[in-house]
């Protein structure tokens, strides 16, 4: 599939997100991937966890069925590291913003830690 | 908290009030049921706890049906369709942005969320529907009591009068029941309450339900007040994907009971993993009170002063900003915030139970308790020691308690030390005093007085004084004039050298626990 061959970087995570292409995010995750979100309702000492790929595909799924906009903006990559933050916002106006560092294995992400904030 | 900003969404020509909170990954509707308000649940913490619960885990959208709540009103002569409802969700939903949500249908929101579903399958995530049911006179009333309670709601709404017929386990909880009847009062109007219970009363979706391929959950409480369990049974059957799962309780609002069971129910049928159970725990006072019977009253009387007592607990611990925790027999447990107002409680209570005619004894102990369930915990265990150990009229609470309450002008006399196998070191105990006096707040063992050299009138004179009693009701009990009982306690402060009516009491408790100074 194009999608398992695309290679995971600032680039390709950013055309994935900004297109809300739930699939091709989910390609970039190893099997065994674990994503951790840190927010209020989800404070550092027990933060949401998605484990597996599986899980991770309904998260992006879930994410890209929203009608919003996503923009990334920095990208930094250090070796297997990589960071972006991204600014949402949604029709009504509400913005999320976020910051994420991934951590990559074998060209895939492994680990990922989201902290984000939002208008409530 | 922070207020959470309400929006309106434009459905047809109507205003939806909405409100979203959380930044889950999944998007969940909440859709209501009989009435709502966006802004009320907030105030009422197992709504609020339900709130949280969900949020964590999703974006919530809160809305209020049309004709309810913050949202517009609609012409009571001209009800709109279960349809037209339903597509105030999808308004609601591309309002915040939703493209595909989970439902949670709760009540008479139940149908209103299966009809979504059978409609627009590609918006529909899951489905979770809590005491939902598909026909309305099959499963929630016949059109008799129906008309009853429409009649209640005519003559009587915004008075809270409704509630027994939702959640009968709250209607003694004064907190709750004030608040229903502001719920009452700011979700809908008389006529509006009348008109919406003759919609709902019109609801029958059963042809939807082969056309539902969403996944879904379905949760009754098995004694449920207001809907029928076999509705839910009914739409187990009929929904092509549905799980059932009946949890105990009677109480029919989802906000209202055991809240966090149906959280944990939707957060692992959405999530597919298992809530994480999480302990908390809070600092809490713990007032115990134990009523016995010291007069040989027989049982009939018994029961009905030992269940007038008991409304009476109720009332006086909502009044002192506590709350009732749980009641074993003739034990009640109740908790506060503060210390001052657990013991103010207990010198209610005390004075309440010397006017039923019950005797009482109770303990105070502070420590940290689970948040949820009854206090089963070490801070339990203790405070239902402290309540055996006291004996009868006395407030024992450890010393923990009165260092809390310095400044709040209570008073205290030293009671000695326990031992509780559970704790490293015996327990300092003190005699809480409920009337206000001058000898000081700790008075020392001074005086090597001997109880023995009372008369046994006396004693028992010293006795009824330690439970608080007056010198009326005293000479009432032991058949004595008022004179010679004023003559008796002139005495009794006169051989012990005590200043006080409240420091004999505590000369009584501290020479004898239950039986007083013989």
């Amino acid at each position: 599939m194009l999608t398992k061959t695309q290679a995971v970087n600032g680039a390709a995570i950013k055309k994935a997100i900004e297109g809300r292409d739930g699939k091709m995010l989910a390609s970039f995750y190893a099997d065994d991937a674990l994503v951790r979100v840190i927010d209020r309702n989800n404070p550092p000492s027990k933060p949401r966890e998605v484990r597996g790929r599986a899980a991770i595909t309904t998260f992006w799924d879930d994410i890209c069925s929203r009608a919003m906009t996503h923009k990334v903006d920095t990208t930094i990559a250090d070796g297997d590291n990589l960071a972006f933050t991204q600014a949402c916002a949604y029709p009504d106006g509400t913005k999320v913003f976020c910051a994420a560092m991934l951590e990559l294995k074998n060209g895939l992400i492994a680990r990922q830690t989201v902290v984000q904030a939002w208008d409530e | 908290m922070r207020p959470i900003e309400t929006r309106y969404a434009l459905s047809g020509e109507v205003r939806i009030a909405y409100q979203v909170v959380g930044q889950g990954s999944l998007d969940l509707v909440f859709v209501p049921g009989f009435i709502s308000n966006l802004d009320l649940h907030w105030e009422d913490e197992g709504y609020t706890r339900l709130l949280k619960r969900l949020s964590a885990f999703s974006r919530l959208i809160l809305f209020d049906k049309r004709g309810t709540g913050l949202s517009d009103r609609v012409d009571v002569h001209h009800l709109p369709s279960l349809e037209t409802r339903m597509d105030d969700v999808r308004a609601v939903m591309d309002a915040a942005g939703s493209g595909r949500a989970a439902l949670l249908g709760a009540s008479e929101g139940a149908p209103m969320a299966m009809l979504f579903a059978a409609t627009y399958p590609e918006r529909t995530r899951a489905l979770a529907l809590y005491g939902g049911y598909a026909h309305f006179h099959k499963w929630v009333m016949s059109p008799e009591r129906l008309n009853a309670f429409i009649a209640t709601a005519d003559t009587a709404w915004g008075t809270g009068a409704t509630l027994p017929n939702f959640a009968p386990g709250r209607v003694d909880d004064i907190r709750f029941s004030t608040w229903w009847a502001r719920f009452e009062r700011l979700s809908a109007s008389p006529t509006a309450a009348a008109a919406l219970a003759r919609m709902n009363a019109e609801i029958d979706v059963r042809g939807v339900l082969g056309a539902i391929g969403a996944p879904t959950l379905l949760i009754h409480r098995r004694n449920d007040v207001r809907v029928d369990p076999d509705a839910s049974r009914f739409l187990a059957r009929n929904i092509p994907n549905a799980r059932l799962a009946e949890i105990p309780g009677r109480d029919h609002p989802i906000w209202t009971g055991d809240v966090d069971r149906v959280a944990d129910l939707i957060e692992e049928f959405l999530t597919g993993a298992c809530a994480v159970a999480e302990a908390e725990r809070v600092l809490a006072v713990l007032l115990v009170t134990r009523i016995y019977d010291t007069a040989r009253l027989g049982d009939r009387m018994w029961n009905e002063r030992s269940q007038r007592f008991q409304e009476t607990w109720r009332t006086l611990v909502g009044r002192h900003g506590g709350r009732c925790v749980d009641m074993r027999g003739e034990t009640m447990i109740s908790r506060f915030d503060g210390a001052g107002r657990a013991l103010r409680c207990a010198a209610a209570l005390r004075e309440a139970a010397q006017q039923i005619g019950v005797s009482s004894a109770q303990g105070v102990h502070v420590g940290e308790i689970e948040l949820r369930g009854p206090p089963s915990g070490l801070t339990g265990r203790v405070t239902m020691r402290l309540a055996t150990h006291a004996g009868r009229g006395d407030i024992l609470a450890s010393r923990l308690v009165a260092d809390l309450a310095t400044g709040s002008g209570l008073h205290f006399t030293d009671a000695g030390r326990i031992g509780v196998d559970e704790l490293d070191e015996p327990l300092a105990l003190v005699l809480a005093m409920s009337e206000q006096h001058l000898e000081p707040a700790c008075r020392p063992k001074a005086k090597a007085t001997e109880p023995a050299c009372l008369t046994t009138r006396e004693s028992e004179v010293v006795n009824l004084i330690a439970d608080g009693k007056s010198n009326a009701t005293i000479a009432a009990e032991l058949r004595l004039s008022e004179h010679t009982v004023k003559r008796h306690v002139a005495n009794i402060l006169l051989k012990l050298d005590l200043p006080s009516r409240a420091a004999a009491a505590a000369f009584s408790a501290r020479h004898a626990g239950s039986d007083g100074p013989s």
